[in-house]
């Protein structure tokens, strides 16, 4: 069997009513190879008889565990054309089992990496939702909250990047921001792109990634912080009206708004903490996800209407955004990416790809540093194209 | 690229025990015990240390703090945002511990002339260790993009010991994965 390639780049168009094609790419954690590209290593194949395909493989993996290439089958129905190069020598104890069962070995290559292969296996490398695809419902969520995104993005008096982040057990948004790193109550300066420019910009947009060292891209959007994220004293301030700061990106902001939501609606001393793994134990209703859900909101919103400290802190506090997705305009710089890393947030969308300081593919690759306590899965939305039109966009 | 480890000056070792004290500070409120210190022409200009279980926020790391302790402050003076580089440009940062992915990138945003830390953090470290964010070698198209000298192993055993208590005593607020990082995908 074959591992579907769409597996590791699911495409999912939607046709939303207005006609225009949203698409989710997911973004993987390791940079993609095309296919004749893919570096490979070198195996010893042998045609067997298949009735001792059982016997042999069993004796090979205890001779020879293939502990680097878990991802590929030992046996399939047919076989690849070898080539004669050399290779180390096989172990006696293999080679033993080649005379015993009167083998022919040749050599093959085999896809050292987690990718499309006749000799692939079905392995499934996560266990996040969206990797292998979205139903017709996510995916209308997913554009749901990119427009979300789009709007806050479009507010300021100049393109911004936003965040928001949303529970997907109940499509909750648990916070929204913009960057701020020069928000100003006169925010409204000479290098504000006007409409025509800003036409312009979108358009050019496209061409910006494919060749980012042809223009300056940085001039395009000025006012996204992870596009630019060195720049920030280049642009004038306006005296004690004034609320910038360097380093609040729209994710760093979007966090401490849900942390504070957090310290809202769970006051407790702090040390008490929940998974959401156990909450769904703890709860003492067994039914469905979503009744659990909506019972979990209701209480919520009764908490915060009454604004009392009830016992609901001990039952649902989450653990920072575990569970959470955020949805970005821009893909997000080392610092915003590192951030999300931190907070545990479970995926991450965002629309365009950010070739100056990108950390989720384009510069570094977050997703992939296995280092790291926890990991994300990313995807990319493509938006229609006149979707940072400020007029021609609803 | 300053000397890595070597001779100690004693005023380097004298700043880190600032930032030791920080990290004390956030062991005893039980937080991961990391400090730092800011320091602008020999004088300590802004402390800070990690307030992650406080705030629930975990990007409210030691660098973030002190960070933040100096906008304000530099903000109240009425300060320009060009003047507020030129200051961070001659800004110092002793910290207990390699800063992390997200601090390193900060500091580099911000233009930070040079940085002490303590012991290495060969999971999340954005100074050498997983990524290098302090170098500034990528495409000339960054304009603005400047990187900075990172020194680490300076008084790294204490900064590890304080570690070494603090995980034995099990970080309250975490989740079992976080006690023990193994992973899992």
């Amino acid at each position: 069997m074959l591992l579907e390639s769409t597996n590791l780049y699911a495409h999912h168009y939607l046709v939303l009513g207005d006609m225009e094609s949203w698409e989710i790419v997911h973004i993987p954690d390791k940079p993609p190879f095309p296919l004749h590209q893919q570096p490979t290593v070198s195996v010893y194949a042998a045609v067997i008889d298949p009735k001792h395909a059982h016997t042999l493989v069993r004796k090979l993996n205890e001779i020879l565990p293939l502990e680097s290439l878990r991802h590929a089958k030992r046996v399939r129905k047919q076989h690849l054309d070898g080539d004669d190069s050399q290779l180390h020598t096989i172990p006696q104890e293999v080679v033993e089992l080649i005379d015993s069962y009167q083998l022919e070995t040749f050599i093959t290559k085999l896809h050292n990496s987690v990718l499309n292969s006749d000799w692939m296996c079905g392995l499934n490398c996560s266990n996040i939702s969206g990797i292998t695809g979205f139903s017709e419902e996510e995916s209308r969520s997913v554009c749901t909250f990119m427009k979300l995104a789009l709007d806050l993005a479009k507010s300021d008096t100049q393109m911004v990047n936003a965040a928001v982040v949303v529970d997907p057990s109940n499509n909750e948004v648990i916070a929204r921001a913009c960057d701020q790193v020069h928000s100003c109550s006169c925010s409204i300066s000479h290098d504000v792109t006007n409409s025509s420019s800003l036409e312009y910009s979108i358009q050019s947009h496209d061409n910006m990634l494919l060749n980012s060292s042809a223009s300056e891209p940085k001039l395009l959007f000025p006012g996204v912080s992870c596009l630019n994220p060195w720049g920030w004293s280049n642009r004038n301030s306006c005296g004690r009206a004034c609320s910038w700061h360097p380093l609040r990106h729209a994710a760093i902001v979007a966090i401490e708004h849900s942390a504070a939501r957090d310290r809202r609606l769970f006051p407790g001393n702090g040390h008490v903490f929940a998974e959401t793994d156990h909450v769904q134990l703890d709860l003492s209703c067994p039914s469905s996800k979503k009744q659990k859900t909506k019972s979990i909101q209701a209480k919520v919103n009764a908490e915060l209407n009454s604004d009392s400290n009830g016992s609901l802190s001990d039952l649902v506090r989450p653990y920072l955004c575990t569970g959470y997705d955020i949805y970005l305009i821009w893909e997000p710089c080392a610092m915003c990416a590192m951030a999300l890393v931190h907070q545990r947030i479970k995926r991450i969308f965002y629309a365009f790809p950010n070739p100056i300081a990108g950390a989720l593919g384009s510069v570094h690759r977050l997703q992939g540093e296995k280092s790291l306590n926890h990991h994300y899965a990313v995807f990319k939305v493509s938006l229609p194209q006149k979707s940072l039109d400020r007029e021609g966009y609803h | 690229m300053a000397s890595c480890g070597g001779e100690k000056m004693p005023e380097v070792i004298e700043f880190m025990k600032l930032a030791l004290e920080q990290a004390k500070i956030a062991f005893d409120s039980l937080e991961v015990p990391v400090g730092c210190v800011l320091v602008m022409d020999g004088k300590v200009i802004s402390r800070g240390r990690n307030r992650t279980n406080e705030t629930r926020n975990a990007t409210r790391h030691a660098e973030m703090e002190a960070i933040d302790v100096l906008l304000e402050q530099w903000k109240k003076e009425d300060l320009t945002k060009a003047e507020v580089a030129e200051r961070f440009s001659k800004c110092y940062l002793y910290v207990t511990c390699e800063p992390c992915i997200m601090c390193a990138a900060s500091l580099s945003f911000l233009g930070i002339k040079e940085v002490y830390y303590g012991c290495a953090n060969d999971k999340f470290g954005g100074c050498g260790s997983i990524l290098s964010l302090h170098t500034s070698t990528t495409s000339g198209e960054n304009v603005g993009r400047k990187g900075y000298n990172c020194t680490g192993g300076i008084m790294a055993e204490e900064a590890v010991s304080l570690f070494r208590n603090f995980y034995e005593l099990g970080n309250p607020n975490a989740p079992k994965p976080h006690r023990q990082p193994v992973q899992q995908t």
